[in-house]
């Protein structure tokens, strides 16, 4: 590992893992709510469009008809603009059916170019004279105004421009507290209508459509929020579908409802509409439907009946390439703006608008808080599949959470956002995750790889143990080379690496062989070393002793001073007379030996002379019997690991042995050690061995 | 850990050992017959083992009756053994272990001549 990821490593790791999420977190949670200053607004706003698409706003009733100077218009009645009687001709088609509310989306600042007068001031006065006399456009259009509420457009003006014009409707008896006044979008200056036109119309109304900076992070191409209130050199204003819908109402009042800073929902009659604390509209958009289109020309040329503007809202406005800018909805459709007005009248009909109060930020933070916090808590305990099922599991359930809220009530939650921000909480705290569970599998490594070098230290050491035990035994086939008067055969095989059974033959003179057989308690290392005290300090005493009894007493006494662990040792000694057959032999709580003699095996009859193990009284008189052998007879000595092998619960027991020497055909004793060995084995099935197993055979030849 | 139950008979506290006590098992029996043998010493109550249901014995389970028969004898105390199993009994014998651990033939023989 080098510095650069052992660094980042120590960060990680800090505070148990949880320092650099918790810090992560709270940066996290300023981010969201300074959201407007990042580039996660962008991720915000078409989060919330695609919202608007999954479920777009129904256009089930159509109360509002565009009367639309489109391209066939100007191709029949000329270039924009108009005169102004030709307007007055198409209000008073429209008038005919008896609408709810005329608003008529133009400015009409300047007088009428074409009027008769002006013309006739290029004209000679005689020309002119007869000009004079025409009716004035202007004037035509003023009386057309007048006749039924007609609303007209203002523009509000940040600056004053030349030729500006203030409104001259402000809504009457609207009291506003003072932190909605200053919440409102707040104009200077405006461009009105002429004033014989603002006398003659009913209202005015604002088009603005993005005050303030528009477009200041981009989001001029897209429509997503409309001004409703609006102060003009500060008096109150609607905008224009707005005030048609006031003026098709009677012109009431119209109420600010203050909320927690600044407005929350305007109403007009009984119709409510939930706005942004600064008055603004999140409109939720409907999908863009020519149906509601009427080309301007086709409504001067009678083609539809007066009824078809019975009880509907109308507005005059623009709908052809080149005359004005259009624009873009979040659900991806290109309006012409005065689709706008209509999208507007039509959501306070139905008092449908997207809601976002000012509480729902803070209720974003929290959640992002919450999700945090469980995230730090959770994810250290669990394992990694775990904890990015758990991450999955969260955004699921914040981005979820807001695709449920619109579609239950059109609240905008962003859930996106708040699962994004957090990404890198989830990531640090999986990264330590990751790191401590690379650590333990690392430490799991090193302790294996420790364990298999002690392991393998150990057996080593064992082996050697074991060859030099194995070594402490001697070779009878070797020893006795060319011994013509007896035979012997011996076997040992430790349960463990090393074992406390041992076996000794060796001739105390010419005429006198010494056989022993021995099982200290317990295996292992421990019986092991016991083993080759015994084996050792029995030969030397044997050899010293003229006297078998003595001797034992001897080995017993020697043994029994050193041993600090209590361990004892079963033996049977025997001293054959070579040339005679008479074997004098001794006991200390060992198996009595077998005897086949002529095909027939009998246990000989230790039990006069037995006594206890060596080393478990300490001081026992051992006493010596003896036994006269004939020529051919085979006598058997062993250790527990061969009469008490076992298998399942069942022992191979002395019987079994018995049977098993009687039925081996006359060999050499090492070959019917190996047979022996051989069927205890066999017996045991497979099962580890619980002792060692160690095997003497002496055979008497005679002399 | 190995289970000894324990009870008390004509003043002579009764330990119920069972199954085999082989090399495996006689580090745990060594433990389990510790507290015991703390309280066997001089006045005390005689500690006779149960032996009906043991079925086994191995030499490593011999070797824990002798220290346990050590100790007791130099705390002066009373250590027996009672109703040993007859494959039991045939390691006693070959053993001489009877020498080492008084053994009786059952716990009512025993608590005669251990009892108060």
């Amino acid at each position: 590992m080098n510095r650069g990821t052992a660094l980042l490593a120590t960060v990680l790791r800090a505070g148990r893992g949880r320092l650099l999420p918790t810090l992560l977190l709270a940066a996290a949670a300023l981010l969201l709510q300074h959201i407007e200053q990042t580039p996660l607004q962008t991720l915000q706003a078409s989060q919330f469009d695609r919202y608007q698409r999954l479920a777009p706003r129904p256009r089930d009733a159509e109360p509002v008809i565009v009367v639309a100077i489109d391209s066939q218009s100007l191709a029949t009645h000329g270039q924009w603009p108009w005169p102004r009687d030709l307007i007055a001709r198409l209000l008073e088609r429209i008038q005919g059916g008896q609408p709810l509310a005329v608003g008529l989306d133009f400015v009409f600042a300047e007088r009428d170019q074409q009027a008769p007068a002006l013309i006739a001031e290029r004209l000679p006065p005689a020309a002119g004279a007869l000009l004079r006399q025409l009716p004035d456009p202007d004037a035509t259009l003023a009386a057309r105004l007048a006749v039924a509420p007609t609303t007209l457009a203002v523009v509000g003006l940040a600056r004053q421009l030349p030729g500006a014009r203030l409104p001259v409707h402000p809504l009457p008896a609207l009291q506003l507290p003072l932190t909605v006044d200053r919440a409102l979008p707040q104009f200077s200056s405006a461009l009105a209508s002429r004033p014989e036109l603002q006398a003659a119309a009913a209202g005015e109304g604002f088009i603005n459509a993005t005050p303030g900076a528009p477009g200041e992070h981009g989001e001029r191409s897209i429509l997503r929020r409309v001004p409703t209130l609006a102060m003009i050199r500060d008096q109150p204003y609607l905008s224009l579908p707005l005030e048609m819908v006031r003026q098709a109402l009677g012109a009431g009042a119209v109420v600010a409802e203050p909320g927690s800073a600044g407005m929350q929902a305007i109403r007009i009659g009984d119709y409510r509409l939930p706005t942004q604390a600064n008055g603004e509209l999140l409109l939720h958009f409907g999908k863009a439907s020519a149906s509601y289109y009427l080309s301007a020309a086709d409504v001067l040329a009678g083609k539809y009946p007066p009824a078809t503007f019975a009880d509907r809202f109308v507005i005059v406005g623009f709908n052809s390439i080149g005359l004005q800018d259009r624009v873009v909805s979040p659900l991806g459709d290109s309006l012409p703006g005065v689709d706008v007005h209509a999208q507007v009248i039509e959501s306070l009909l139905a008092g449908t608008a997207l809601r976002r109060p000012a509480w729902l930020p803070l209720l974003e933070t929290g959640a992002l808080l919450a999700g945090g916090l469980l995230l730090i808590a959770a994810v250290p305990a669990l394992r990694p599949r775990y904890a990015v099922f758990s991450f999955s599991l969260l955004g699921l359930l914040m981005v979820g959470g807001g695709y449920a809220a619109f579609l239950a009530g059109r609240w905008l939650f962003d859930g996106a956002s708040v699962t994004l921000l957090l990404g890198p909480v989830f990531m640090a705290l999986l990264g330590n995750t990751l790191i401590a569970a690379d650590a333990r599998r690392r430490a799991a490594e090193r302790h294996l790889q420790r364990s298999r070098e002690e392991a393998a230290r150990v057996a080593g050491e064992l082996d050697a143990a074991r060859r030099i035990q194995m070594g402490l035994l001697p070779d009878p086939g070797q020893r006795f080379a060319g011994e013509s008067r007896f035979a012997v055969g011996a076997l040992l095989e430790p349960a463990l690496a090393v074992g406390g059974d041992y076996y000794d033959c060796f001739m105390l003179d010419r005429q006198r062989l010494c056989i022993a057989i021995g099982d200290v308690s317990g295996k292992g290392v421990p019986a092991s070393l016991f083993m080759a005290i015994s084996k050792t300090l029995g030969s030397t005493l044997l050899r010293r002793h003229g006297d078998l009894a003595a001797a034992v007493r001897d080995i017993e006494g020697e043994l029994s001073r050193e041993n600090p662990a209590f361990l004892f040792v079963t033996a049977f000694i025997g001293i054959l007379d070579v040339d005679r057959g008479t074997l004098d032999y001794a006991c200390a709580g060992h198996d009595a030996p077998l005897l086949r003699r002529a095909g027939r095996v009998a246990r000989i009859d230790t039990a006069a002379v037995a006594g206890p193990p060596l080393c478990a009284l300490g001081d026992y008189p051992y006493a010596t019997a003896r036994l006269q052998l004939q020529a051919g007879d085979l006598l058997c000595l062993f250790t527990d690991g061969v009469s008490e092998a076992g298998s399942g619960d069942a022992l191979f027991g002395g019987e079994r042995l018995a049977t098993c020497l009687a039925a081996l055909p006359e060999a050499a004793p090492d070959a019917l050690c190996r047979a022996i060995r051989d069927k205890v084995r066999e017996f045991e099935a497979g099962a580890a061995p619980a002792d060692d197993l160690t095997l003497l055979l002496l055979r008497w030849d005679g002399a | 850990m190995m289970n000894l139950p324990t009870s008390e008979q004509a003043g002579v506290l009764v330990v119920s050992v069972n199954g085999r006590i082989d090399h495996a098992v006689s580090e745990e029996f060594t433990r389990a017959l510790e507290p015991l043998l703390a309280r066997c010493t001089q006045g005390q109550p005689a500690l006779l083992l149960d032996f009906s249901g043991v079925v086994y014995i191995s030499s490593a389970g011999l070797r824990v009756l002798m220290m346990a028969s050590r100790q007791a004898k130099a705390q002066q105390g009373s250590f027996a053994i009672a109703a040993l199993t007859p494959l039991v009994q045939e390691v006693f014998t070959i053993s001489r272990f009877n020498l080492i651990v008084p053994c009786y033939t059952s716990v009512d023989a025993a608590c005669k001549v251990l009892g108060r």
